[in-house]
C-alpha cells in the first residue's frame, strides 16, 4: 500500500464528516466521493509544500524556475506517454531533476548567469515533448491537455501515491534544512565562512524544487505551476513582518486560493487549475491594493515632514 | 576621534598571514605579490581606488576565491579549516546586498549567525539565545530586534549584519564598505562601535572603505592597495591626498619583518 492510500484512509473519514458543512451544489462532492477526495487531498498537499518552497524561491530570485521546470516536466510526460508508460509522471520526475541539477550547476559555476539557463531548458524540453508527440503519438489529446492545464480528476491511485510521496518527503527535508537554507539564501558568503555546506544545500534545494514541481503538474497544470509556487509567497511578503509570519501567511493565502478555486471551478464548471491560479492572483491584487491604500492614507495624514518619511 | 594607542603585547599574536598572493580574475591580474600580516587586536583600514582589488583580497582571505599563486593562512591554517570556522566574521555591504524579497527580523537575521555545520539541523536554540541577545545588545539594536530588516535605516541594517557576524563569535571581522550610504552621524556611531569591539572585546578588524577621512579617524593601521600594496603602516604616517595620487608610481619597500613602523616609500621606475 502506498503513501497516497494511507493518507486517503486517514483523511477520507475526516472529509466526509465535514461534508455537510460545505457550501455549494457540486463542491461537497470533493468531500464525499473518492475520486474527488483524492483530488482535494493532492491539491492541499501540493499547496502546503509549494508555499514553503516558494518563500525560498522568491528570496533566491528564482521565481521563474518553477515555470521552467514545469515545462521540462511536460517534455518528460510527453516522452512517457509516447513510450506507453502507465504513470508518465515518473518520466517527468527524471527530466525535471536532471534539468534542475544542470541549471544549478550552470548558475553556480557562472557558465550562464541568471534566467538564461532556465529559458533554454524551458523552451528546449517543451519543444522536444511537442515534437515527440507529433512524430509518435497522436498530438495533443485530452489526456495531454490535463498535464498542460491541470486536471485534478485524472489523478488515479498511483498518481496520488507519487504525489504524496514527493510532497511529504520534500516537506520533511525542507523542515530539516530550513535554518541552513535560510542562512545560505540570505548571505551565501557568510554561511560558507560559518562552515555551512552551501553547495550541498543549494543542490538539495534544486532537487526538491524539481520534484515538487512534478507533483504540481497534474493539479494546476504545466502552464500554471507558478501560481501556487510564487503567488501565495509573494502575497505574504506584502503583509508579513518577519520570516516566520511570512511562512504562515503563505499557507493562509495558498490554502484559501486552492479551496476557493476548487469551489468556483466546481460550481461554474471551469478548469480547476486555471480557477486556482486566477483566485491566487486576485488575492494578491486585493491584498496589494489594500496595503497601497493603507500606506497612501498614512502618508497623507502623517505629521512628519515629507523629506523625513522618504528616508 | 584620534587613533588610540595600542596595547603592544596583543600585537604579537598573529592571526592572518598572506604570502606572495597573486589573484587573476578573467585574465586580468587583480592582486600581485601581496604580503600581509595581521596581529590580534589590530584595526586596519584597507583603502584604494575602484577596482584596485580590495574586495578580491577580502574574498581570497575568506577562501571564497582561489589564488593562482601564494598562500593565505588564518590562525596558521588555510581558510575553511576545521579550526578556523566560526572564528572569522564577514560583513558584506549589507545595505545593498541583502535580498530584497525577504522579510526577516533583526533577531531572525542574527540567529543565522549562530548556525554551524553541526547545529544547523537541530531544533533547540539552547545556548544560542544568549549569544543572539548579546550580539544585538553589543550593536545597540534592542529596540528594533523584532522589526523587519528592510524597514531599518542603512546604518541600523549594517549594525544588524555586524551583529550576525558577532553572533558567530568571530574574533577576526572583515568588513566590505560598511559605511556606504550612511549619513555622518550613523557613520561616526558605527566607527565608534567598531573601535569599541576592537578595544573592549578584543576583536581584530580589517575594513575596506572608500571613505578615507572616516577610516583615518579610527584605524590604527592603513593599507593602500592598488594591485600591489602601495602603503602599509601606521595611520599617522599615511600620506595626504596629494602624495597619495603620486603613490601610484611609487613602490613601497618593506623591511624584512613587515613591521609597520619601518615602511619606506621609494620612487619607482
Amino acid at each position: 500500500m502506498g503513501l497516497g492510500s494511507l493518507l486517503m484512509d486517514i483523511f477520507s473519514p475526516l472529509m466526509e464528516s465535514i461534508a455537510p458543512l460545505i457550501p455549494g451544489e457540486v463542491f461537497p462532492y470533493f468531500f464525499t466521493m473518492e475520486l474527488f477526495q483524492r483530488a482535494l487531498l493532492a491539491a492541499i498537499l501540493v499547496t502546503i509544500v509549494a508555499g514553503f518552497l516558494g518563500t525560498f524561491l522568491l528570496i533566491r530570485n528564482l521565481a521563474l524556475i518553477g515555470d521552467g521546470l514545469a515545462h521540462v516536466s511536460f517534455g518528460g510526460v510527453a516522452v512517457g506517454i509516447v513510450l506507453g508508460a502507465t504513470s508518465p509522471l515518473w518520466y517527468a520526475l527524471v527530466f525535471s531533476i536532471t534539468a534542475s541539477i544542470l541549471i544549478h550547476e550552470m548558475q553556480s559555476r557562472e557558465i550562464l548567469t541568471g534566467d538564461a539557463s532556465i529559458a533554454i531548458f524551458l523552451t528546449g524540453m517543451l519543444a522536444f515533448g511537442l515534437v515527440t508527440l507529433r512524430l509518435k503519438g497522436g498530438g495533443i489529446t485530452t489526456d495531454i491537455e490535463g498535464y498542460l492545464f491541470g486536471n485534478l480528476l485524472l489523478i488515479d491511485e498511483a498518481d496520488l501515491d507519487l504525489i504524496s510521496f514527493i510532497c511529504v518527503f520534500s516537506m520533511l527535508l525542507l523542515i530539516f534544512i530550513r535554518s541552513g537554507l535560510l542562512a545560505t539564501t540570505v548571505d551565501p558568503i557568510s554561511a560558507r565562512v560559518q562552515g555551512l555546506p552551501v553547495r550541498g544545500i543549494g543542490l538539495l534545494f534544486s532537487i526538491i524544487t524539481a520534484a515538487v514541481v512534478v507533483s504540481m503538474v497534474q493539479v494546476v497544470g504545466t502552464l500554471l505551476v507558478t501560481a501556487l509556487l510564487v503567488t501565495p509567497a509573494a502575497t505574504a511578503q506584502l503583509v508579513g513582518r518577519s520570516f516566520r509570519s511570512c511562512l504562515i501567511w503563505t499557507q493562509v493565502f495558498g490554502l484559501s486560493s486552492v479551496l476557493l478555486g476548487l469551489y468556483f471551478s466546481a460550481e461554474y464548471d471551469t478548469g480547476s487549475g486555471s480557477m486556482i491560479a486566477l483566485v491566487a492572483a486576485i488575492i494578491f491584487s486585493v491584498v496589494g491594493l489594500f496595503q497601497f491604500l493603507k500606506s497612501f492614507i498614512s502618508t497623507i495624514f502623517s505629521t512628519e515632514n515629507i523629506l523625513d518619511s522618504t528616508s | 576621534m584620534q587613533p588610540s594607542v595600542v596595547n603592544d603585547n596583543r600585537l604579537n599574536v598573529p592571526i592572518l598571514s598572506v604570502d606572495n598572493l597573486t589573484v587573476i580574475r578573467s585574465g586580468n591580474i587583480v592582486l600581485k605579490d601581496i604580503n600581509l600580516k595581521v596581529c590580534k587586536g589590530e584595526f586596519i583600514g584597507l583603502v584604494g581606488p575602484n577596482g584596485s582589488g580590495k574586495s578580491t583580497l577580502l574574498l581570497s582571505i575568506l577562501g571564497v576565491l582561489r589564488a593562482q599563486k601564494g598562500s593565505v593562512e588564518i590562525y596558521g591554517q588555510p581558510p575553511f579549516s576545521r579550526s578556523t570556522i566560526g572564528r572569522i566574521g564577514w560583513v558584506s555591504q549589507a545595505a545593498s546586498n541583502l535580498p530584497r524579497d525577504v522579510r526577516i527580523t533583526v533577531r531572525e537575521l542574527v540567529r543565522l549567525g549562530t548556525l554551524n555545520g553541526k547545529n544547523m539541523f537541530s531544533w533547540s536554540d539552547k545556548g544560542r539565545v544568549k549569544r543572539v541577545n548579546e550580539a544585538i545588545k553589543m550593536v545597540g539594536l534592542e529596540d528594533v530586534e523584532n522589526v523587519d530588516v528592510s524597514r531599518l535605516s542603512g546604518g541600523q541594517r549594517q549594525r544588524a549584519v555586524i551583529a550576525r557576524a558577532l553572533a558567530t563569535e568571530a574574533e577576526f571581522i572583515l568588513l566590505d564598505e560598511p559605511l556606504v550610504g550612511m549619513d555622518r552621524e550613523a557613520r561616526n556611531s558605527l566607527l565608534k562601535l567598531l573601535d569599541q569591539l576592537c578595544h573592549d572585546s578584543d576583536k581584530t578588524i580589517l575594513m575596506v572603505s572608500h571613505d578615507l577621512t572616516a577610516i583615518r579617524q579610527t584605524a590604527h593601521r592603513m593599507i593602500f592597495l592598488e594591485e600591489m600594496i602601495r602603503y602599509d603602516g601606521p595611520t599617522e604616517n599615511f600620506p595626504d591626498l596629494e602624495s597619495l595620487a603620486g603613490l601610484r608610481g611609487i613602490r613601497p619597500v618593506h623591511g624584512e619583518d613587515q613591521s609597520h613602523n619601518h615602511t619606506h616609500l621609494v620612487e619607482g621606475e
